[in-house]
Parts: C-alpha cells; sequence; structure tokens
C-alpha cells in the first residue's frame, strides 16, 4: 500500500511536472503582452518634430470632412439664407428641407454632425497645441506649427459661435496614455463674448507668429493674412468697427489686389492669386482617393451630369445682381447653357440653376469623385475690401468706404456709387457683399444675422425664420443627453 | 508532409499483409435480441486478429475467418457478444442490447459522456443526418434541427451561415460560437465536407462550455470528424448532380405599372410636371440576371485498419453555380487521418485537413441593382450597346447586366488544418495527451475594372487592378490528464489541462491605374501606372493562456455531479485584467434509477438538471484599450500640391477593460415514455451577458471621431426549449419516427452604463437614417421609428395636423409627446429582428428498401426592415405589391402611401417592418437501397440512390425575396436586397465498395 502511494506520489510529481512544463508557454505574462499590429500605440506618438508635423497636417486635412464642409456647412449657411434652396431631387437627403424651410428641431441629425465636426478639428488643433511645444525642434517650426494650430481652433470656435452662441471650450488633451481629469469631460456652455475673446486671443497670437508668404513647396499653409483677415471678420461680427479697419489695412499691406477677372477666382488655375488670402485645399491623389474626400464642389455638382445638385440657387440671387454685373455668370450655372470651358450643361437637369462657384470643367480627372480638385474659397480681398468698406461706413468715414466699394464694383463691371447716406451706403455695401460672395464661403445667412436683418429678409422668402429664436441655431438635443443636462438649450427650442 | 505520407502507405501495407491466413468465409447477419431489427453497421473482428468488417444497411456481414476461430461482435448500446465459428459458413448474431445504455455517447470537449450521464444541455448530430441532405456548408444542415440554435444561411455559394446559440449576448463583440474541429479551434465550418463529419456536438448551456471559459460566451459547436475503425477498408462514394432555382421570386412593377407610379409621383409634385412616355417594352431585371444553376458533388472515401493502426482518408470535390449569371464556386476538400497504436499504453495520431477553393464574384449589390433598375429600361439597345438610363428621363440607373457584364473579380483561398496528438496511458486510470492543433489559411482576390464605358453611369476613365492577400495561422497546444476511476457506487473522472494559443491575421492589398490585360497573366500590381500605386496592410494577433479541470462524479448511477473551473487570459486585455476564473457546476438526477420509481410504468427514463456557470468572450474589437495613432489618408494635407501624412491619436481609450463575461442556469428534463419511443427533453435558461462591451458615443465637445468602447452594459437572454422525438419500429419492414423541436428566446438590454444612453446603428445609405437602436428595456437592435397612423386623404387633413408640409398621399405620423409637431421625440420602438420562435419538424420512415425523410423549419416572431423600399433618391422601381395597393386618390388606401415616396415618407417607420415570420420545408428525401443480389453483382457492399430537394417551398409574407437577413446584432434585420436562398434538387448516390 505504502508502495502504491509512494508510486502514485511520484507520478503525479512527475505528471504535474509535465503540466506545468507545457503551461509555460501559457503562464509567462510575456506571452500575453502582444503589441497592437500595424497601428502606432498613443504613449509612442508626440515625440519627434516628424510626429509635430504629422499632428499639424491631420488639422489641415480635418478641413475636407464631410461634417465641416459638405451637408452640414452648406445647410446651415446656405441653403438656409435667400441664395439658395435645397436643390437636387426631392427624394434625396430630404432633411435638408428643414433647413430651407427653417424649421430644424434639436434632434435634427445634421446639425449633430456638424457640432461634432468642428470639435473634432478642435480636438485635432488641441493635440498640437498641448504636445508640440516638449517637443525638441527648431524652434521657428514649433513656433509657425503652434501658431498654425491656433489659427485652426480660432476658425472652428467662430463657426461654432456663429452657429449656436456660446459654447464649451476646450482648450487641451491629455497627453497620450494619460487619462483625463473627469472634471473637464463635461463642461457648460461658456457665454458668446467668452467664446468671441478665445477666438481673438488665438487669431492674434497666430498672426504675430505666422509668414506673409510661403516658398512654392509649402503654399497651402495659414499665412499672417489669412490670421489677420479672420481676426477682421471677427471683430466685424463683434462690431469693433477701428479694428475691423486696422486689420484690413495690415492684410492690405501684405501685398493682396484683386485679379481682374473675378471668374479667374473659382477656377483650379486661380488658385492662391493675388486675392486669395485663405483656401481649403483640395487635390486627386490617384492612387489614394480617401486623401482626396472633400465633398463641396461633388454636392453642388449638375445632377446627372456632374454631382448631386445641392444647393440651389434662387431666383432671388438671380434678381440681385445688377444689370451688367458680371458676377452674374460667374456665380450662377443656368441648366442649358454652355460654360466657357466648352461643357454643355444639361438642359433637362433637375434643377433650373446650380452653384457655379463649385463647378469643375469635365477634362479635370475624376478619378477619385467630381470635383475633388476645387479648393472652396475661404477669404478673398475682395471681402477685407468690403468689410473694410462697411467698418468705415459705421464710422462715418464715406469717402473711403465709396473707394474700397467702388474698388469691388468696377472690376465687376459695374459703375461706382457717387455718393450715398450712411444708411443708404450701409444697404449697398451689404447688397454688394451678398452678390460678391454668393454661394462661397457661408457667410450669407450669418451676415443677415449679424446686419439684424435675418427675420425681415428670410420671412419675405416664406421661410418660417422666428424672430428671437433662429438667430442661433438650437444645441443638438443629442448632444443635451449625453451631457446630462450640463449644456443648455437655446431660447425658443 | 513526406513522413506523413510514408506511414500512410505503410499502414496500407499493414491491413493487407494482414489478410493472408488460411480461412473460410462466414456470412451472416446481426439483430438486436429483443425486436429483431437489423443492426446497420455492427463491428465484426475475428478475435486476436486484425480482421474485421461492419453490417451493411441490412445487419449483414460476410468475413474471412479461421474454420475454429471466434468472432466477436459489438455495437453501441449493446453487449459484445464471442461467437465461434466451429466450421459454419453462416453466423447469425443477436445482440442484447445494454440495458444501462441510453445507447447514445456525446462528445464534451476534452472527452466524451454517455447522453444519460450528461448534466448540461448538449445537442447533438449525427453523420447520418448531415449526409441525408445535400447541404455544402455543415453549419447550414443543422438549421432547423437544434433547439435554440438561431441559423440564418445566405445564398451565395461558399458563405457561411450566421449562427447564434440562445441569442444575441454582445452588442459589439463577436457573437459566433467557438468551433472546434477535432480539437482545433477555427473560426468557421465552410472549410469542412459534411461527409466528412461524424457528429456534431453544441455545446448549449455554460455548465457544458466552460471548459472552454473565455471563448465560449457564444456557445460551442464541436465537430469530430470521421476516423478510422480497424477492420476490413471500407470505400465509399457520396455524390449528387442537381439544379438550384431562387424560390420566391419578388414581383416587381413592370413597364407599364412603373408609368404610372412614375407619373402619379411627377403629378403630385407638380401638377405641370413632363409626364414619362407610356408604352414602352417592359423589362424583368430579376429575370435577366438570374438563372437555373447547376451544382455537382462529389465525396470519396476509405475507412479501415489494424488493432494497431486505423486511418481514414477522403477527397471531395464540389461545383456550385450561383443564381446569378456569371456566379460560379468550386471547392476541393481532403482528408488523412491515422491513429497509430505504439504500444499498449501510447498511442499517437494525427488528422489533416485540405481545403481549396475558387470563385468566380459577382457584384455585392446585384440584387439591389436589380431591384431599382426600372423596368423601362431595355437590356440591350436596337443597335446592341446596353440599355442606357440616360435615354429615359427617370434618374441615372446601372444597367444590372451591364454590372453582371463587367465585373471581373476572382478569388481563390486555401486552408490546412488538423492535428497531431500523443496519448500515454499510465498507472492503469491515468492518460496523458498532449496535442498540437494548427490551422494554416490564405485567401486571394483580384479584381480588374476595365475601362469602359457601358453607359452613362457605368464607365470608368481609367482601368484599376486591385489585389488582396490575406494569410492566418493558428497553434494550440494543449495538455491534459484524465483519471477515470469506478470505485464500488463512485464513479470518478478528473480531468486537468493547459492550454496555451497564438493566433496571427495579416492582410496586404494594393492596387494601380493602367494595367494592360491581355490574359490573366498580365495582371500583376507592378504593370501599372506608378503614380497611382496604393498599398494597405492590416494585421492582428493574439495569444491566449489557460488552465482548467473538471471533475465528473456520479453515484448509483442516479446522482451526477460536473464542475468545471477554467482560468484565462487574453492578450486583448491589459495586464491586471486579463486572468479570470470561469466556474461552473452541473448537477443531475435520474429519478427512474431509485427504487421508488421501480414500480411505475410511466416513465422509461426520467433526468432532472441543473446547471449555472460563467462563461467569457475575448472577441471583442482589438486594442481598444491601448491609445492608438490614427493615420487616415483623409488626415492628408497638401502643400505646393504635394499630398503629405496627417496622424493623431486617441486620447481617451477605455483603459480599464475587461471581458465580457456569461453567466447562465439551465434546467432541464429528459424523459421517455413508452419504451423510450417518446423522447422529451426541455431546457430553461437564463443567461445574462455582464459587462458587455458596447459603443458609447462620447460628448461631441470631446472632438472624438467615433465612439468611446468599454464594458457598458448588460443583456439577457432568456428561454424555453422543447424536443419530442418518436421512433417506432412498426414491423422488420417499416419503421418511422418523427422529431420536433421548439425554441423561445427573449432578448433584453437590461443595464447600459450611462444614463439615457443609446446606441443607434443600422444605417440606410440615404443621409442620416439610422434604423436600430439598443437601449435599456428592449430587445438588442430594436428597429427605431415613427408609427404611422394612416395616411392623409385629403388637403384639409394636413391642414392643422403637426405636418403641415405634408401632402395628400403622405404618412400621417403619431405625435407621439403631443407637442404639435413630429420630431424624432416622436419615434418609438416599431419591431424587434430578434426571432422569438424558432423550431422544426424532422421526420422520416423506411419501408423495405425505401427511405424517406421529410423537413420542415421554421421560424416565428420577428420583425424584418425593408429597408429595400425604404431606399429611394427618385425613380428606383417599385415592387408589384406596392402598385397594387398604393395611394392613388383619397380614399384608396390609409396603409400604403402615394407613388411620392420622398422626404419625410423615407423617414424610419412602421411601414417598412414587416414580419420576418416563415416556414420553410427544409429538405425532402427519398432513397432506395438497391436490393442485395444486385449490389452483389456490382461487388459493392450497399448501393442507395436517392432524390433530394432541399428548401423547396418557404412560405412567408414578407414583401421581399427571403426572409432571411441576418446581421450584427446591433444592425441586424434591416433587409438590403440579400442574396437568397434558392431551391435545389438533387439526384444523387452512395455507394459502398
Amino acid at each position: 500500500m505504502k508502495n502504491i502511494l509512494y508510486n502514485v506520489k511520484r507520478n503525479s510529481f512527475i505528471l504535474i511536472s509535465a503540466l506545468a512544463i507545457g503551461g509555460l508557454a501559457s503562464c509567462s505574462e510575456d506571452f500575453l503582452d502582444v503589441e497592437p499590429e500595424g497601428v502606432g500605440v498613443g504613449e509612442d506618438f508626440f515625440r519627434t518634430p516628424a510626429h509635430a508635423r504629422l499632428a499639424i497636417n491631420a488639422v489641415y486635412g480635418n478641413m475636407r470632412e464631410w461634417n465641416v464642409i459638405a451637408f452640414a456647412h452648406l445647410a446651415i449657411t446656405t441653403i438656409t439664407s435667400d441664395n439658395a434652396a435645397k436643390g437636387s431631387v426631392p427624394g434625396d437627403a430630404g432633411f435638408l428641407d428643414e433647413y430651407d424651410n427653417i424649421t430644424y428641431t434639436a434632434t435634427e441629425g445634421t446639425l449633430n454632425g456638424y457640432w461634432n465636426g468642428q470639435y473634432q478639428g478642435i480636438n485635432l488643433t488641441n493635440q498640437v497645441l498641448s504636445n508640440v511645444p516638449d517637443i525638441d525642434m527648431d524652434a521657428n517650426e514649433k513656433a509657425r506649427i503652434l501658431a498654425e494650430a491656433k489659427f485652426f481652433r480660432a476658425y472652428y470656435y467662430f463657426n461654432l459661435v456663429r452657429t449656436f452662441g456660446g459654447v464649451p471650450i476646450r482648450l487641451s488633451v491629455p497627453a497620450p496614455g494619460e487619462q483625463e481629469d473627469p472634471a473637464t469631460l463635461n463642461v457648460p456652455r461658456a457665454s458668446k463674448e467668452e467664446v468671441y475673446a478665445q477666438i481673438v486671443e488665438d487669431l492674434s497670437e497666430s498672426a504675430e507668429v505666422l509668414p506673409a508668404t510661403y516658398d512654392a513647396a509649402n503654399q497651402g499653409r495659414v499665412t499672417k493674412g489669412a490670421a489677420l483677415g479672420m481676426l477682421a471678420k471677427v471683430q466685424l461680427y463683434q462690431k469693433n468697427w477701428q479694428q475691423v479697419i486696422d486689420l484690413a489695412n495690415q492684410v492690405q499691406g501684405l501685398g493682396y489686389d484683386l485679379v481682374e477677372d473675378y471668374r479667374s477666382n473659382f477656377r483650379i488655375a486661380g488658385e492662391h492669386n493675388v486675392e486669395s488670402i485663405f483656401e481649403i485645399e483640395a487635390l486627386t491623389v490617384p492612387g489614394t482617393c480617401g486623401a482626396s474626400n472633400i465633398q463641396w464642389a461633388e454636392v453642388q455638382g449638375v445632377r446627372g451630369q456632374f454631382g448631386w445638385g445641392f444647393v440651389e440657387p434662387t431666383q432671388d440671387l438671380v434678381d440681385a445682381f445688377e444689370e451688367g454685373d458680371e458676377r452674374l455668370e460667374a456665380t450662377i450655372l443656368f441648366r442649358g447653357e454652355t460654360t466657357p470651358e466648352g461643357d454643355v450643361i444639361n438642359a433637362d437637369a433637375p434643377n433650373p440653376r446650380y452653384n457655379e462657384k463649385a463647378y469643375v470643367p469635365s477634362y479635370v480627372t475624376q478619378d477619385c469623385g467630381y470635383g475633388r480638385d476645387q479648393n472652396v474659397r475661404i477669404l478673398r480681398f475682395a471681402e477685407v475690401l468690403l468689410m473694410r468698406a462697411e467698418a468705415e461706413n459705421e464710422l462715418g468715414m464715406t469717402d473711403q468706404a465709396l473707394e474700397d466699394l467702388n474698388r469691388v464694383r468696377t472690376r465687376a463691371g459695374l459703375d461706382p456709387i457717387e455718393s450715398a447716406t450712411q444708411e443708404e451706403l450701409r444697404q449697398i455695401i451689404w447688397h454688394e457683399r451678398r452678390v460678391e460672395l454668393a454661394l462661397e464661403n457661408g457667410d450669407r445667412f450669418f451676415d443677415l444675422v449679424r446686419q439684424g436683418r435675418a427675420a425681415e429678409v428670410l420671412q419675405a422668402q416664406g421661410k418660417q425664420f422666428k424672430e428671437g429664436v433662429n438667430e442661433v441655431f438650437p444645441i443638438p438635443q443629442q448632444q443635451i443627453i449625453l451631457s446630462g443636462g450640463t449644456l443648455t438649450q437655446n431660447p425658443g427650442y | 508532409m513526406n513522413k506523413i505520407f510514408l506511414l500512410f502507405i505503410m499502414c496500407l501495407l499493414t491491413v493487407h499483409g494482414a489478410l493472408a491466413q488460411n480461412t473460410i468465409s462466414v456470412q451472416g447477419k446481426v439483430t438486436d435480441a429483443s425486436t429483431g431489427q437489423p443492426l446497420i453497421g455492427a463491428g465484426v473482428v475475428v478475435q486476436g486478429t486484425s480482421t474485421g468488417t461492419q453490417t451493411d444497411v441490412n445487419g449483414s456481414y460476410t468475413i474471412n475467418a479461421p474454420a475454429d476461430g471466434t468472432l466477436v461482435v459489438s455495437y453501441l448500446g449493446y453487449t459484445d457478444k464471442q461467437v465461434p465459428v466451429n466450421n459454419q459458413t453462416t453466423v447469425d448474431v443477436q445482440l442484447e442490447s445494454d440495458a444501462e445504455a441510453l445507447q447514445e455517447v456525446v462528445v464534451t470537449g476534452y472527452g466524451t459522456q454517455e447522453k444519460r450521464d450528461v448534466t448540461g444541455s448538449i445537442a447533438s448530430v449525427k453523420s447520418e443526418e448531415l449526409v441525408k441532405q445535400a447541404s455544402q456548408n455543415p453549419v447550414s444542415s443543422l438549421q432547423g434541427k437544434v433547439a435554440g440554435v438561431t441559423i440564418t444561411n445566405s445564398g451565395a455559394p461558399g458563405a457561411s451561415p450566421q449562427i447564434r446559440i440562445r441569442g444575441a449576448g454582445s452588442a459589439v463583440g463577436g457573437t459566433d460560437p467557438l468551433y472546434v474541429v477535432d480539437g482545433t479551434f477555427v473560426d468557421d465550418l465552410s472549410f469542412l465536407n459534411p461527409a466528412d463529419i461524424e457528429s456534431i456536438e453544441i455545446l448549449k448551456d455554460a455548465s457544458s462550455a466552460a471548459i472552454y471559459g473565455i471563448r465560449a460566451a457564444n456557445g460551442v459547436v464541436l465537430v469530430t470528424t470521421k476516423r478510422g475503425r480497424s477492420g476490413e477498408a471500407t470505400v465509399n462514394y457520396n455524390g449528387f448532380v442537381g439544379v438550384q432555382r431562387v424560390t420566391n421570386q419578388l414581383e416587381m412593377a413592370n413597364a407599364q405599372e412603373y408609368t404610372t407610379l412614375v407619373n402619379e409621383k411627377l403629378l403630385l409634385e407638380n401638377p405641370d410636371a413632363t409626364l414619362i412616355p407610356t408604352g414602352l417594352p417592359s423589362t424583368d431585371w430579376y429575370d435577366q440576371v438570374l438563372r437555373t444553376a447547376m451544382i455537382h458533388n462529389h465525396q470519396i472515401s476509405a475507412t479501415g485498419g489494424t488493432d494497431n493502426i486505423t486511418y481514414s482518408l477522403s477527397a471531395g470535390y464540389l461545383n456550385q453555380e450561383g443564381i446569378v449569371e456569371g456566379n460560379e464556386y468550386e471547392r476541393i476538400t481532403a482528408r488523412l487521418q491515422t491513429d497509430v497504436k505504439v504500444s499498449e499504453h501510447v498511442k499517437v495520431g494525427y488528422n489533416g485537413i485540405f481545403y481549396n477553393y475558387k470563385s468566380e464574384d459577382v457584384p455585392g449589390d446585384i440584387f439591389y441593382q436589380a431591384y431599382v433598375a426600372p423596368p423601362i429600361i431595355p437590356v440591350f439597345k436596337a443597335n446592341g450597346n446596353y440599355g442606357d438610363p440616360v435615354d429615359y428621363p427617370v434618374g441615372n440607373f446601372a444597367n444590372p447586366q451591364a454590372s453582371l457584364d463587367w465585373f471581373n473579380q476572382k478569388s481563390n483561398g486555401q486552408r490546412l488544418t488538423g492535428n497531431v496528438f500523443g496519448e500515454v496511458n499510465f498507472l492503469n486510470d491515468f492518460t496523458f495527451r498532449t496535442s498540437l492543433g494548427l490551422d494554416y489559411g490564405i485567401n486571394e482576390y483580384r479584381n480588374y475594372v476595365s475601362q469602359d464605358s457601358l453607359t452613362t453611369v457605368q464607365r470608368s476613365p481609367v482601368s484599376r487592378l486591385t489585389k488582396q492577400r490575406s494569410k492566418s495561422t493558428l497553434w494550440l497546444w494543449e495538455n491534459t490528464v484524465t483519471y477515470d476511476k469506478t470505485f464500488g457506487d463512485h464513479d470518478l473522472t478528473v480531468l486537468l489541462g493547459t492550454s496555451a494559443q497564438e493566433k496571427k491575421r495579416n492582410s496586404l492589398a494594393g492596387s494601380v491605374n493602367d494595367v494592360d490585360y491581355n490574359s490573366e497573366a498580365d495582371l500583376y500590381l507592378d504593370l501599372g501606372d506608378l503614380e497611382t500605386y496604393n498599398i494597405s496592410e492590416d494585421g492582428d494577433r493574439g495569444t491566449v493562456a489557460s488552465y482548467f479541470g473538471r471533475v465528473n462524479y456520479d453515484y448509483l448511477d442516479r446522482y451526477l455531479l460536473t464542475a468545471t473551473l477554467r482560468y484565462d487570459a487574453s492578450s486583448n486585455f491589459p495586464r491586471g485584467e486579463r486572468w479570470e476564473y470561469f466556474p461552473s457546476v452541473g448537477l443531475g438526477w435520474r429519478v427512474t434509477e431509485e427504487s421508488f420509481m421501480q414500480n411505475q410504468s410511466i416513465f422509461d427514463n426520467l433526468k432532472l438538471r441543473a446547471s449555472w456557470g460563467r462563461l467569457g468572450n475575448d472577441q471583442i474589437p482589438r486594442n481598444i484599450y491601448r491609445s492608438q495613432v490614427n493615420r487616415p489618408d483623409r488626415f492628408a494635407a497638401f502643400y505646393g500640391g504635394v499630398p503629405y501624412s496627417g496622424a493623431s491619436y486617441t486620447a481617451t481609450p477605455a483603459y480599464t477593460l475587461f471581458w465580457e463575461i456569461v453567466e447562465e442556469v439551465d434546467l432541464g428534463a429528459e424523459m421517455g415514455f413508452l419504451n423510450n419511443r417518446l423522447t422529451v427533453e426541455a431546457d430553461w435558461y437564463n443567461k445574462q451577458t455582464k459587462d458587455a462591451i458596447f459603443s458609447l458615443t462620447p460628448l461631441g465637445f470631446l472632438g472624438l471621431s467615433g465612439s468611446l468602447q468599454g464594458n457598458y452594459a448588460s443583456f439577457r437572454n432568456r428561454g424555453l426549449e422543447f424536443i419530442a422525438n418518436w421512433t417506432d419500429d412498426v414491423s422488420d419492414n417499416f419503421s418511422y419516427n418523427i422529431g420536433f423541436n421548439l425554441s423561445r428566446n427573449t432578448n433584453e438590454v437590461t443595464d447600459i452604463e450611462s444614463e439615457n444612453a443609446a446606441l443607434y446603428n443600422g444605417n440606410l445609405p440615404l443621409g442620416g437614417y439610422q434604423i436600430s437602436i439598443t437601449r435599456v428595456g428592449d430587445p438588442i437592435g430594436s428597429f427605431y421609428g415613427y408609427e404611422v397612423a394612416g395616411i392623409f386623404q385629403t388637403e384639409q387633413e394636413i391642414e392643422g395636423s403637426p405636418q403641415p408640409a405634408a401632402k395628400p398621399g403622405d404618412f400621417r405620423y403619431r405625435d407621439l409627446n403631443g407637442d404639435g409637431v413630429i420630431t424624432d421625440l416622436d419615434k418609438t420602438i416599431i419591431g424587434n429582428p430578434n426571432p422569438g420562435f424558432i423550431y422544426g419538424i424532422n421526420t422520416g420512415f423506411t419501408f423495405g428498401n425505401f427511405d424517406f425523410k421529410l423537413d420542415i423549419q421554421g421560424v416565428a416572431d420577428v420583425d424584418i426592415y425593408n429597408g429595400n423600399r425604404n431606399v429611394r433618391y427618385g425613380n428606383e422601381n417599385y415592387d408589384k405589391d406596392f402598385f397594387d395597393n398604393r395611394w392613388n386618390g383619397p380614399g384608396t388606401s390609409n396603409s400604403y402611401p402615394s407613388a411620392k415616396l420622398t422626404g419625410r415618407n423615407l423617414d424610419p417607420s412602421d411601414y417598412y417592418v414587416e414580419s420576418g415570420a416563415y416556414v420553410r420545408i427544409r429538405n425532402l428525401q427519398l432513397g432506395y437501397n438497391l436490393p442485395e443480389s444486385v449490389v452483389n453483382t456490382l461487388k459493392m457492399r450497399n448501393l442507395r440512390v436517392y432524390v433530394n430537394a432541399q428548401n423547396p417551398v418557404t412560405w412567408f409574407n414578407y414583401n421581399g425575396f427571403s426572409p432571411e437577413v441576418g446581421g450584427p446584432p446591433v444592425s441586424q434585420g434591416i433587409d438590403r436586397n440579400v442574396y437568397p436562398l434558392s431551391a435545389t434538387y438533387n439526384f444523387g448516390v452512395n455507394a459502398t465498395f
């Protein structure tokens, strides 16, 4: 018995050893530490100058995002306005009718997309601003990258404040691998003034650092002119007239000028001309169409011929152009017309008119889709002149205002305005702003609100604009729910 | 490989060597001593030799044996019998049924157990069931056969069906069960020929599955392939030829109906609209792209062996055309298995399965294209060009025939799966087994888009070649020790084991423009335009380590206990969170063994069982606990017209992450009545998934793209399963059986961490429409939308309604919150895509040489979202049902809208939710065994011919092609033009030599 027990014991020992040997591979924690395949880990990021460049590149790339520059942008800024209707065919994207009619509510999904799109851009700028300062790299390049990021952060907050009023402000992100303080994960809305103050601070700091021009290899980066010009616009919204004038003067001092041919501003050959101050870069990259993701032109392209046919210019916009205004033909693509580039627009296209500023001739490559080479012009010198004219008129500097205004008018083939009262001139400048910038960068709705006449103008268009409510859009319901009520709704929604 | 082959040759030689003896030929019949029924497949072996055979379908055998030798006859569930030959040439043998055995042995994972001793819920499907239907995928053959197992088939050749065991227990993690083929863990069974399978066991409850720990949360499917048996070599041929046809073809509007609808729509939109011309010839696009397709399948196998070496090998070939023109699938399978008894105590063996497929593919959206293409577009114009939508003022549609002709994609893949094992028996009661499993697979496809202009919308200015190659490897090393001992009334089996596994996957894809294509040999990526190169690569690696143990104990054959414990770790989890215990316990009570039951005559068998277990799921999205660096193409910046990559990191990953845990309670009863001719089995289960990985939408303010994933949710699947079988051998010539199974499952999300949070999913390609919601209190992936209260008949009804912009003929939605406007706040649950009931009826009889089999299968209490009807951009075709029932003037319909299906009429609503219930004749087979005289003349042992119809009839009310839709849990049941299942009619042969 003892013997058998011994045997059992001995064999058990052998057995356990065998199992343990078998288990050796399995009991080692190293065996179970598996690095993610084919993807970098956050802790290894933001160590080198190359990482800083990758991060700022992403900030530029994000400007082409669907939520930033396509449907949501066009719906909020343009389809709501008197310049354009929804367009396309009734069955496609019916929810855009809510913008056309100004009947959207807080649950409309595109609104939430716009909100998210702006904050995603802000997140990318914050990644740069929170991490690049610690990278050991060339001081000039570092400063420039930080200034570029600040410009874009301000750009996104400006979109948010114009659209929603005060919004929550986020200015930093945790470093890779660090957990965020729960207190900063959900913050209430800042006031409109606080948001504007942040925008002014970012743009001012950015303008101090950014260069006025770049070499050809860096064309497309944001410049000092862009920061000053955007800041002028931000001050215009706050009616800080003298600052608008000062900033416009600084921009002018950088050498910008009007080009002779208005229409050339919107062709590929006219990218980065002497009039252009800031553009969103678009490019067909034949092997990597994922980088050619901008759809601003495609969604507005002639339906059935080029694109989806959204943003149909209104008859009211057509009528707004004075007799002989060369800009009409450059702004609106009529069904059945032949373009200077030789394209015949389908006579049976579903919409009578399309946005010609989003038109790309058919000979341009469509390897990644239509219009993937069409830069979006965000700021031109003509707008700077009109901003300055508006500010000058507000401060009673009529002659200077007329001079700036007439530079823009004469380029369009119109007679100069000789004289006008301050109120007349205000209306003239507002009108000039509409026809000069129509369907271009998404200012019309916000201009009407800023000018205090949104209700009057939009109600005349049959839109259900409610004064005291629709000047800002509702905070997306989903965000209010997710915040657990920390975010509050705008009045009237 | 060479060595394996040599070994195989050696065993063949050994078999033949054994035949060289001075013998007489003995024949006879083996029958059941009590019923006189022939026993098919009983083993007859000459004692002390390796000579052996098996009885045929008539219970007959023929064997060469020494005149003074002894035959040993054995059959599962019967007591072995030794019969001296005594110079007789005819030896009939009657076997006594082993009263103790309820004849069935089930595989339980790292062992086998007699069915009567099982304390959990295990379903077993044997090879006879599998071969008596002409399925190409083993999983597909299980449909309707197993209670609690929902199988959703796709009609695409080579496609794997979706399988769910006891409901969906995960939201974003995997819901596939673990497949174990002869001990090797695999992801699917598409590489297996059903004819190679001996049995499939499905471990449904947690206590049965717990031995597989973290892999087992979705249940376990154990596949045992056929192994050789000692005895004379047997060669089998199984083959069938058949045709496949689509059933329940969806009837679409014809040209006349279509123009009527489009013109109605145009007039509703604008009373002055220009109408489209009428009187155009009609194209039925489904008829155009569908065809009657051929299928043929052949498999040849051989098994045999001596006392020391047994082998089994097979080769199979399947050629299946898809029901869509141009779709073809070809599969070759081969299998080789050998077990060698090296000494009395040592056994080694291996098993290898090779699989090769190639296919000619069709565009994934061809059913969508055929659905939407206007019937007024001709296939070809008079000049021979493709019918072009540009000629008709209805919008841009692809010509489906042109799509098929243009599409040029081929796929192929190879896979080798197998294992090698060694087993040592020591100290009588201990067995040590070590096993190394391997699975190696390659999949490739190439796609060529030629530079062409077929129609205005089907054109490409450049050609593009895309190629992809993916590779996966897995190794699994497992070691177990089993101790098996009986002490008086106590039976004890103890199992201890370790397991380690590594799994790798890598996929490399490239594409380039302008490759000249004259022959297949030109399709090389480096022959393209260098400016247009694109490459992408993607990979994954994971490891798992485990320790496990199990105790099976029974006392007096009455009181049964199974207890398991597994200690598991997976590389998917961070250090500190990655090890977890998964315990389980199962209890059984065989009531009929009790003395107080001996005087009753109602129950022949009554067993009650209860089990509890805890399982894990590590099939979760990889690396979600790490902050990752993302470099998508869309982050590229352009400076000076040159692209530069951009990158960001995920700033808020789920830093704490652990297993999805499933806890399940199962209560069951097994009963036998009327001499065990009627058996009944019932189970109740409550399966709770805790800490399920769930995607939460983060606050937009954080600027994260995508969602936050972590252990945020809990679900519950609760249900009942009921199985009844009646088998009766009426006479020598006639026997029949009827089986019925029914399962009920209810699914509910019981908890989501963040208050008010819901996961929206089920995107329709229309801008921003999401159909599915997963939220507390409702089933996973419920349909979410408006309730339709009716149709606006007149302008007066619209005035003052919450939908001032509506037109007559539009949906009137219910203003659920009564705020006077229709907004998202009025949306509610409008349907449940989780099947409530599944059932199957399996019947058969044999009469003389004829056998007949009928399987019926169905699903009830389930909803489908008709995405086909919902996705409209303009003038897509309508189905005939819509034409017949639409609103076209006041009073014409209060449920179907007008043809103006635009704008808010396309909002998700219950109009698009339909019942997905169906009943199907799954399998119908009539077989005939040729008489022995004929078979003997042909030098065969057995020859059976049969005709078979698979899926010949399906009854359902859904307005789509097929009610089998499937999909991941959070977006399931949304029909977006699935590849429908077809009916297959076969003629087949089973021959044994």
